[in-house]
């Protein structure tokens, strides 16, 4: 642990190094997310509520989504990358370390422009979140479990590439997960919203978690982590899996 | 016509191959046009390579459907979920009109590469284009040929996709002339966009970096520009002053034209716009190459 612990602090010294770039990065995060607020606001002020969400509801989603996705793609910025480092053959700087390759490589490098995400997301909540204790357990935990999901997914998609060689389908699996993560789950129907609990986990990732800072439910919160710990497990095991297919691509500099 | 042709001395010179042009006296404008028709010709090689380039890799054009039917099936889902919600239709778009809005809209949006002004903006900073400015055309006016090329493929597949989608998800589009007007709009708003991102991206010859321009355009395009909703969403005064702006020559106007509202005015915002750009971005690429030779980076 604590080498890892190490090697995510030098990864955090090395992004907040160039001090312009790092305030710069945080910066324009915040504000592509209050264009993304705005937005909204435009769209409730017309609509008033749809399918049950109002702009409460939303604010509550969209302060998990940074929260979560701010935290993954910023702090454990090769969580995305997995993929690509596979394919051009740059596990090799990874794998020569005493130290477990998957929990290495995600923690080797932090990303200043989604760290402005996550603070983003949680100053969204304490200033329009309504926190309360409870509420601010909630989302807590609801963060927590969507990082699990995020993590996984990624990881599980990026790792198909020890398999198939290459990129494309891991990439367009994570923008989805994204995209769909980023809107109510309710604003959709049948077969869709199926697919989104059942295959692009999305349901999972924001609109849980923020219905359930409204009202909490133990059954949908026990359902939200386990799809979280079963993925993380699946993720890790898709890439322990194909760490044993990989062959050196003796690139040192990717990792 | 003999190709026996006198010569100024009066004689006859020998014939002279079919295949070769006859030299002319050359004054200004015709050497103006001869190097105008030589860099057309570059800037359409430079299209059409680009295009083969992307049509050799299918998977990326597969790819571009994809992610664009994913966008549009989901800001549809909400627009027409909302306007359900309102009795059928919000500020005079129906269900139907915004399915049809929003594939146009994002269609126009994703058929040039979402990170293009960075890309450009990498180039400047890292000195790739001082090589391109080796070359005796245009910098600016090969890259932007370059990438229609690509995106008129793009915007092919978009098109195709979005036209299907729609035609299950809301069926035929409201004013059938308004969407064939949509077409050209389609056509015209990509290049603007093209031009645009040249015009933003510009400013890597001073700053180095593009990002903070990558995001400011994206963000003046989702909101002002109308790519995530009907400029008429907006309070009135901002709608004004959107529809004023250039970034609703990139995704506004196609869209208003498909979801049925037949203002052909819309095409001609559209060419002036793209010539008013096309001027910014070409004096904005002469400034920062000039600054370029001049610092010597």
């Amino acid at each position: 642990m604590r080498p890892l612990l190490r090697t995510w602090a030098t990864a955090w010294s090395k992004a907040a190094a160039n001090r312009h770039g790092f305030w710069t990065g945080i910066t324009l995060m915040t504000l592509n997310d209050v264009a993304w607020i705005v937005f909204w606001v435009l769209f409730f002020s017309r609509v008033g509520n749809v399918r049950g969400w109002d702009i409460d509801q939303i604010i509550a989603l969209f302060a998990v989504l940074t929260t979560s996705a701010g935290f993954v793609l910023g702090m454990l910025r090769n969580a995305r990358l997995i993929g690509p480092i596979i394919t051009d053959g740059g596990l090799d700087a990874a794998l020569s370390l005493p130290i477990p390759t998957l929990p290495y490589l995600l923690t080797r490098q932090v990303d200043s422009l989604f760290v402005g995400d996550m603070f983003f997301g949680v100053a969204l909540f304490l200033l329009f979140g309504h926190p309360t204790p409870q509420r601010l357990a909630v989302f807590a935990f609801g963060v927590f479990s969507a990082v699990l999901i995020f993590t996984g997914f990624l990881v599980l998609v990026g790792s198909l590439s020890f398999f198939v060689g290459r990129n494309e389908a891991g990439d367009l699996g994570f923008q989805a997960l994204l995209l769909f993560s980023s809107y109510p789950v309710d604003i959709f129907s049948g077969a869709t919203k199926i697919f989104l609990y059942a295959v692009v986990p999305a349901g999972f990732v924001t609109s849980v978690p923020a219905k359930l800072v409204t009202e909490f439910d133990l059954g949908w919160a026990a359902a939200t982590l386990a799809v979280g710990l079963g993925l993380a497990g699946a993720g890790a095991l898709t890439f322990n899996r194909g760490l044993r297919r990989y062959t050196s691509g003796a690139v040192w500099t990717r990792a | 016509m003999s190709d026996l042709a006198p010569n100024s001395q009066g004689t006859v010179s020998a014939p002279r191959p079919r295949s070769e042009p006859r030299p002319r006296p050359t004054s200004a404008p015709a050497s103006r046009r001869r190097n105008q028709s030589q860099a057309a010709r570059t800037a359409r090689r430079a299209a059409t390579i680009s295009a083969r380039r992307l049509i050799a890799s299918p998977s990326a054009l597969v790819t571009v459907g994809a992610f664009y039917l994913m966008v549009s099936s989901v800001l549809a889902g909400l627009w027409s979920t909302a306007a359900e919600a309102q009795g059928g239709s919000i500020v005079g778009y129906s269900s139907a009109a915004l399915v049809w809005y929003i594939v146009t809209s994002e269609g126009a949006i994703n058929a040039v590469p979402l990170r293009l002004i960075e890309t450009i903006g990498t180039d400047i900073g890292s000195g790739t284009i001082e090589t391109e400015m080796l070359r005796p055309q245009s910098v600016v006016g090969l890259r932007i040929a370059g990438e229609i090329g690509s995106a008129v493929l793009r915007l092919g597949v978009c098109v195709v996709v979005g036209t299907g989608f729609a035609l299950i998800v809301a069926g035929p589009p409201p004013v059938l002339g308004a969407a064939l007007l949509a077409l050209p709009a389609l056509l015209l708003a990509v290049i603007a966009n093209i031009v645009a991102h040249h015009a933003f991206a510009a400013g890597a010859f001073w700053l180095r970096d593009a990002k903070s321009a990558w995001f400011l355009y994206q963000k003046l395009v989702f909101v002002l520009g109308g790519m995530l909703l009907p400029l008429e969403v907006l309070p009135r005064p901002v709608e004004l002053v959107a529809k004023a702006l250039p970034f609703a020559a990139v995704s506004y106007a196609p869209a208003r034209l498909a979801s049925g509202h037949l203002e052909p005015e819309w095409l001609l915002v559209q060419i002036g716009w793209l010539a008013v750009l096309g001027v910014v971005a070409t004096l904005l690429f002469r400034a920062g190459e000039r600054r370029l030779i001049r610092g010597g980076s």
